[in-house]
């Protein structure tokens, strides 16, 4: 392998990586507020192409207004699931809610495809095919635009959960009973991080719907995402990012080194082993927190 | 009769902030942990409730902050107004609106985050930046250790300093009412004093209302106006701390008295007890 080809196998795995952790942002984001990890939110990615592929290709709406019509969707839709399915589950124990969250991705999973179809629809945002070239280097574009998309959603996570709101936010996640006991809102707290889970869906969906098409495979995009959040650690925006790039990283190099050896699709096992790693050797992932014991 | 007594001396000299009448609370339908409680705090008064584990303390303060729900608590019967407002129908974070707040058992303060943040969390976000600029120096003045150590994770503080945060979050909400929850539990004894008398303080300069709950009853009626007796769900006596304090019974029994146990006179008390309620 030359060295060429190996720097290209590593920015472009750093940014499909970043691409994973625009996915995984949502899942984090409710995970910090709420302390649940929503298996929903590769649906939710899906949901969100579906929506923003309806407004302009099926009715004809401009890109950026369906986009932003997507986002405020998203967003109802992410209050609209903390009040119909999670406040009903308050006092049941984590394992209930996880199931409820993996139920909602199953269900999302064959809903949107049956209302919109089942055949792959393209979604195109304008970035164009051809290849940024630097040197001898081809940068795919689009996976480009998306990584500068999934940096910016991180910096303004991170500034936001040092807000007021943010830090309201926060302290949920610690102990329900004792926000509940100093006026925070429990409930409206998980509402909005749901309702931001959405947010983060949109520009998921909008720029993996771009890449790959928009069907039901988007919600599998959950996989490398549930490897980015568990390696970075579930709490973490900084995780998300760091968590991201490795994950990209390791499942471009790899496969570039080993697929023509054997035959191709080591990617997902790269991705496994990620996931099985983690938990076997550092269970709260990179920047995750441990639990304080001292009482 | 030294109960009934006391009682007729009960009436707090100013308008009462917080008035229970005959409040029953069943847990999982079948629990009937408190049995017709009724209580009164007055305008910046400080209001002790002791008696012993299980007795219906905690249960009676949760009636209060809205927090039965989420162990599956209800209260069935009786009324509870606070500023001459029917609390049942409020959640939980709306009553804490109103100007009540509950300082949980056992601290709980929020751990990953510094106590600063503590602070930020319970701060409304209706207030402006001064005003919990202002809050916040003021909960370092009551408590100048937590000043020292804002910046470290809260879980990591001692018993003690979690404790000074746990009550300077409540602050944080401007409470007219504070309601405590065993302060003292599991700390040294400097500390339960250091503790209560920044309790005092605060019930003295802020004029806020407190309902104490404690086990550690010699410590509460050294500071508490007025003192209630919960025993088994009830109010079993009632009446001025002073009072309460140089009671026969409550010297034996709360506060530890001769320091030798004479069980037939635990008999011969109970048994009274459970006719006086």
């Amino acid at each position: 392998m030359t060295f060429t080809y190996f720097l290209e196998l590593l920015i472009n795995g750093a940014l499909t990586g970043l691409m994973y952790s625009l996915v995984a942002l949502g899942i984090v984001l409710i995970y910090k507020s709420a302390g649940v990890p929503n298996l929903a939110q590769g649906a939710m990615v899906m949901l969100a192409a579906y929506l923003a592929w309806m407004f302009t290709t099926m009715m004809g709406i401009p890109l950026y207004v369906s986009i932003a019509l997507s986002v405020v969707a998203m967003f109802l839709f992410g209050l609209l699931a903390e009040r119909v399915l999670l406040r009903r589950m308050v006092g049941q124990p984590i394992i209930m809610i996880v199931m409820l969250t993996l139920g909602l991705e199953i269900f999302l999973r064959g809903l949107a495809p049956g209302v919109l179809g089942s055949s792959p629809k393209s979604l195109e945002l304008g970035i164009g095919l051809a290849p940024l070239i630097v040197g001898d280097i081809f940068i795919n574009r689009a996976y480009l635009v998306g990584a500068i998309v999934a940096l910016v959603l991180i910096g303004l996570s991170l500034l936001f959960f040092r807000t007021h709101l943010g830090t309201k936010l926060r302290a949920v996640s610690d102990d329900h009973i004792s926000s509940w006991s100093v006026g925070i809102s429990v409930e409206r707290a998980i509402g909005i991080s749901w309702g931001l889970a959405g947010i983060s869906a949109v520009a998921a969906g909008v720029l993996w719907g771009s890449v790959q098409g928009v069907d039901w495979t988007l919600s599998s995009l959950l996989f490398p995402a549930i490897a980015v959040v568990i390696l970075g650690g579930l709490d973490s925006i900084w995780g998300v990012l760091v968590g991201g790039l490795i994950v990209g990283i390791l499942g471009s190099v790899i496969p570039g080194v080993l697929d023509p050896i054997v035959g191709g699709g080591t990617r997902n096992v790269v991705t496994s082993l990620v996931i099985l790693l983690t938990i076997l050797v550092r269970p709260h992932g990179i920047f995750g927190r441990e639990d304080i014991e001292r009482v | 009769m030294e109960a009934q007594a006391a009682q007729g001396a009960s009436a707090p000299a100013t308008e009462p902030v917080l008035t229970l009448s005959n409040v029953e609370v069943v847990y999982d339908n079948v629990f009937l942990a408190i049995k017709g409680v009724s209580l009164e705090v007055g305008e910046g008064q400080m209001v002790a409730l002791l008696g012993g584990n299980g007795a219906g303390k905690s249960t009676t303060l949760k009636t209060v902050s809205g927090l039965l729900a989420p162990e599956r608590g209800e209260v069935t019967r009786g009324d509870v107004h606070f500023m001459g407002e029917n609390l049942l129908p409020l959640g939980a974070s709306a009553r804490v609106d109103r100007g009540l707040v509950h300082v949980l058992e056992g601290r709980r303060i929020f751990g990953h985050l510094t106590p600063e943040d503590n602070l930020l969390a319970a701060f409304s976000l209706k207030g402006d930046r001064r005003r919990y600029q202002q809050l916040r120096d003021q909960v370092f003045d009551y408590f100048p250790r937590l000043r020292e150590r804002s910046r470290t994770k809260a879980g990591y503080l001692s018993g003690g300093e979690q404790q000074m945060l746990a009550i300077g979050r409540a602050l944080m909400t401007e409470p007219r009412l504070i309601m405590l929850d065993e302060p003292s539990l599991g700390l040294a004894p400097v500390l339960v004093e250091e503790i209560f008398e920044i309790i005092k303080a605060i019930n003295a300069n802020e004029g806020m209302s407190v309902l104490l709950v404690e086990q550690n009853a010699a410590a509460a009626l050294e500071i508490a106006d007025h003192a209630y007796l919960v025993e088994n769900g009830h109010i079993v006596m009632s009446g001025e701390a002073e009072v309460l304090r140089s009671n026969p019974d409550v010297q034996e029994f709360y506060l530890g008295g001769s320091g030798k146990v004479d069980y037939h006179n635990v008999k011969h008390y109970r048994r009274r007890k459970r006719w006086l309620a």
